[in-house]
């Protein structure tokens, strides 16, 4: 027992299975060693493409949004995301990683998606 | 010699109390001008992260906490003798100092809060159904079924982050009054709604726990954890540029120590 200090929760379970989940999601290093060097680099690579596709995905929605594309233009964007996200899931399936391991802990700037 | 250290204090005065830490080794303190390194001296390599030593090292840095301002050190930070201890200290001096000062008379306590996601999502969506008949995206090729697909999705996480961003000031606003500090990260999980560490006057630590209890009321269908009081584990700051980072055994020193609190006060929490 520490002698001062408390932790109160009706719920310990699901704050563990949480807390858990979050860190499964973050990892602070790539973990690359001369075993896995392959899916390490895929993992750092495919997070920067997730990450440019997400942010060509957002900019897209905000045109939807504004109403700033032509239904030609939707049908090309639209063409355009749906193969990335193919080959993005193509990839990940090839390199056996998850969604959620596409990710980086950018220290005391948050994370990076 | 070994030494294990625990942390550092504002204080070059030995410590009064008998403190044992881990192994049962006696517990003191290494002066170094006005700080001083609390340490107990160990002979073999310490095994690392059982829940025994976890907790003797928190015990030693609450037992301290007690009489000064402490600056908890990562566990299991082992220095090869006094020399190497102490050129540490001198090397870190003054942001010790800093930090002792800004750090005097706080400490830390921790708020998290998991929502019903599911309900709040589901809530948004008939909310959006209802509201927004018009179609977002018309036509029905694969590429605008697609378009539209994503959209909705863009509006509802849109919205979830709206209404967590709401909730999350409500219950902040509150806390902050009682707050010298914060550390906050928002929906680290679709569940976890807030993970929060604020930075308490040890003076307004009951008005703090009141605010907690005022906001915990209300809100039925969250779920809270509240922990602490810590020292100020996730309040200690280095400069990056320090020498102390060049050093790869050091490196860690006062890396956020979340596993060592989750260990000290509960399972894995």
């Amino acid at each position: 027992m520490t002698l001062n200090s408390v932790i109160e929760t009706d719920f310990p379970e699901e704050f563990v299975e949480e807390m858990e989940k979050s860190q499964d999601a973050l990892p602070e290093k790539i973990d690359a060693n001369p075993e896995n060097v392959e899916k390490g680099l895929a993992k750092l690579v495919l997070t920067l493409i997730e990450l440019i596709r997400k942010l060509l995905e957002k900019q897209a929605m905000r045109r939807v949004e504004a109403d700033s594309l032509s239904e030609e233009e939707i049908e090309r964007v639209g063409e355009t995301l749906m193969k990335l996200e193919n080959k993005m899931k193509e990839l990940k399936q090839i390199f056996g990683l998850k969604d959620e391991e596409l990710n980086l802990n950018l220290g005391p700037l948050g994370d990076l998606m | 010699m070994k030494l294990y250290l625990y942390g550092i204090i504002d204080s070059s005065d030995q410590v009064k109390d008998s403190i044992y830490g881990l192994e049962g080794a006696c517990v003191y303190n290494i002066p170094y001008c006005d700080i001083g390194a609390v340490i107990s001296e160990c002979t073999e390599p310490v095994q690392n992260n059982t829940k025994g030593n976890v907790l003797a090292h928190e015990e030693v840095v609450e037992r301290l906490m007690g009489h000064f301002t402490v600056l908890p050190v990562r566990f299991h930070t082992v220095f090869d003798g006094r020399d190497n201890l102490l050129s540490m200290m001198q090397s870190y001096y003054k942001d010790f100092r800093d930090n002792l000062n800004r750090l005097r008379d706080k400490v830390e306590f921790g708020i998290k809060v998991i929502w019903p996601s599911d309900k709040i999502k589901e809530h948004i969506t008939n909310t959006y159904k209802k509201n927004d008949k018009k179609v977002s995206v018309p036509g029905n090729s694969s590429n605008k079924r697609f378009m539209r697909e994503k959209f909705e999705k863009y509006k509802l996480d849109e919205e979830f982050e709206k209404k967590a961003d709401k909730f999350i000031n409500v219950m902040d606003m509150f806390f902050s009054k009682f707050a010298a500090e914060k550390k906050l990260k928002k929906l680290k999980t679709e569940d976890l709604l807030l993970d929060v560490v604020y930075l308490v006057k040890k003076d307004d630590q009951d008005n703090f726990r009141e605010a907690f209890e005022h906001i915990k009321g209300p809100h039925t269908s969250f779920k809270f954890l509240f922990s602490g009081p810590w020292p100020a584990y996730n309040f200690v700051i280095l400069p990056k540029n320090s020498d102390l980072l060049e050093d790869s055994k050091q490196e860690d020193l006062f890396d956020k120590v979340v596993q060592h609190q989750e260990l000290a006060g509960a399972e894995k929490i």
